[in-house]
């Protein structure tokens, strides 16, 4: 790799969008902040009352919007205060991801993971892998919104 | 081959029932290889309906666009049938929709017509530009066409006209019906819908590329959603604009955000007629993205749409053990 291009990829801080539910995600995100755990700040934070919330239209808007990447996140199996959302969501996510790589858009941009309100380190270390994954992949600008007046 | 003349006794005998208000078939459009839509009110309007290859239209969107009026106080719904004319892929769409309770088992008398495939009629159009009279098209024997213009006859390989998701059918016979005319047609092994394996091949850049030349193309004109006979939602997302999902601006982003919310909304529902696919004025390949989705929903869920009535629909359930080896 050239250093110019290093240059590059390193100063690029990716724009992630994450869409955590209330009940367990964001609650472990908090706790991450409670316990002090430093992590990257390029997830911006969108709280959903379940998983099951995230239209996957929410994924193509933030695209649309300039985000370079979207983590959802929701209560583990069985854990969803709604008892089923997150199921629902793990089928749409799952489709939407597939229907993005076919499109040409790399799936990795979108990530799912299932945070509990104990595992304030594993949202820290999710955010991370995130960010990484991201900043390997580069700016999405594939279909931006165009500059609006 | 469906005799017409059987076909037309079948529509009298439905239309002349009492619980049946209408029949809706096909009609000899006017000029060149267009059909129409042909609405029997009474056996003598059964006169017109016909059948031939010709008949690409899914008929099953019409149902839904009734229009129930308010009723006056005291007054009682009108509980009648519609009767349709359906193939094996219109059949599919009926029970589909059933499944989502967009209709009732007891709305709709269905008159099954075993199919041949029909013929795409972009191809046909092109092979015989500017017609100005309807011309007739019958199917023989050796899997060829058959028409008369200005006097000369041409025969054709099926294959050169036939649409091309007909080639990959897997259910050409009426999956539900009340009648059935004629005999129904031997299964036959379908083709891949390669046009998707093709794409698979390609590297994720050269997909991009593809499709972005395709949604730079689209001019919103929502016909591939006006012809779908599952998009019938009473609002469409994308005419919403409170919230507003998709911007009315045509551009790469929009046109792109409306493409995948088409096929996604279509993800366990589309039941690949092929309809959207032979409407679009400039020529996307939606039946790709179509079949994309199908195949993985099937491989990833073990999920075909359209063949249960009693089936919960695909985005509105859940198996506990659902793969979900993408998530961590
Ligand atoms: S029919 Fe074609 S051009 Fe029209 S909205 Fe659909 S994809 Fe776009
Ligand atoms: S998306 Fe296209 S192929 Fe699928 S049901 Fe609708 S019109 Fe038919
Ligand atoms: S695109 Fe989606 S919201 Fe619009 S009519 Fe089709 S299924 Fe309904
Ligand atoms: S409430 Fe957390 S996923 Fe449903």
């Amino acid at each position: 790799m050239s250093t110019q291009k290093k240059i590059e990829q390193e100063e690029f801080e990716p724009n992630i969008i994450g869409f955590l539910c209330n009940w367990c995600s964001y609650a472990g995100a908090d706790l991450a902040g409670t316990s002090r755990i430093q992590y990257p700040p390029n997830v911006k934070i969108i709280k959903v009352m379940c998983s099951g919330r995230v239209n996957p239209m929410y994924i193509i808007n933030a695209f649309q919007q300039g985000a370079d990447g979207v983590l959802v996140s929701g209560c583990h199996p069985g854990d969803c205060h709604y008892t089923h959302g997150n199921y629902l969501a793990r089928r749409r996510i799952a489709t939407m991801k597939k229907l993005l790589e076919f499109l040409g858009i790399e799936s990795d941009r979108v990530r799912m993971t299932w945070v509990s309100a104990a595992e304030g380190r594993k949202y820290a270390d999710v955010v991370r892998e995130v960010t990484d994954d991201i900043k390997k992949l580069g700016p999405m600008t594939k279909f931006r919104r165009e500059k609006e007046w | 081959m469906v005799e017409n003349k059987e076909l037309i006794k079948v529509i009298e005998e439905t239309v002349s029932r009492d619980d049946v208000k209408y029949v809706i078939g096909y009609k000899r459009g006017t000029y060149g290889f267009q059909i129409k839509p042909a609405f029997a009110y009474s056996a003598k309007d059964a006169k017109e309906f016909f059948y031939s290859p010709l008949c690409s239209k899914n008929l099953a969107v019409y149902p839904l666009l009734e229009e129930k009026l308010p009723l006056r106080r005291g007054e009682e719904a009108e509980h009648k049938k519609i009767g349709i004319v359906v193939k094996g892929c219109d059949s599919r769409a009926i029970i589909q929709i059933i499944q989502e309770k967009g209709l009732e088992r007891e709305d709709v008398v269905l008159i099954g017509i075993p199919c041949k495939g029909v013929i795409d009629p972009k191809k046909i159009e092109k092979r015989f530009p500017k017609q100005s009279k309807f011309v007739e098209v019958e199917e023989n024997s050796n899997d060829e066409y058959i028409l008369e213009i200005d006097g000369t006859n041409h025969k054709i390989p099926k294959e050169e006209l036939l649409s091309d998701v007909c080639k990959s059918c897997e259910y050409p016979n009426p999956q539900l019906y009340d009648i059935l005319i004629g005999d129904t047609e031997e299964e036959f092994q379908p083709e891949q819908f390669s046009r998707v394996d093709e794409l698979e091949g390609k590297t994720i850049e050269e997909r991009w590329e593809y499709w972005e030349k395709h949604f730079q193309n689209c001019i919103r004109c929502y016909a591939c959603r006006e012809a779908c006979p599952l998009c019938y939602c009473k609002t469409c997302m994308v005419d919403l604009l409170e919230p507003q999902w998709v911007r009315r601006s045509v551009n790469l982003s929009e046109n792109t955000a409306w493409n995948v919310m088409r096929a996604f909304h279509l993800a366990g529902r589309c039941i690949s007629c092929g309809e959207c696919e032979r409407v679009c004025p400039v020529n996307i390949p939606l039946m790709e993205l179509n079949k994309f989705v199908e195949k993985e929903v099937k491989e990833m869920f073990d999920y075909t749409a359209g063949l249960d009535t009693e089936e919960k629909p695909f985005l509105g359930s859940f198996r506990p053990d659902d793969p979900e080896d993408f998530i961590s």
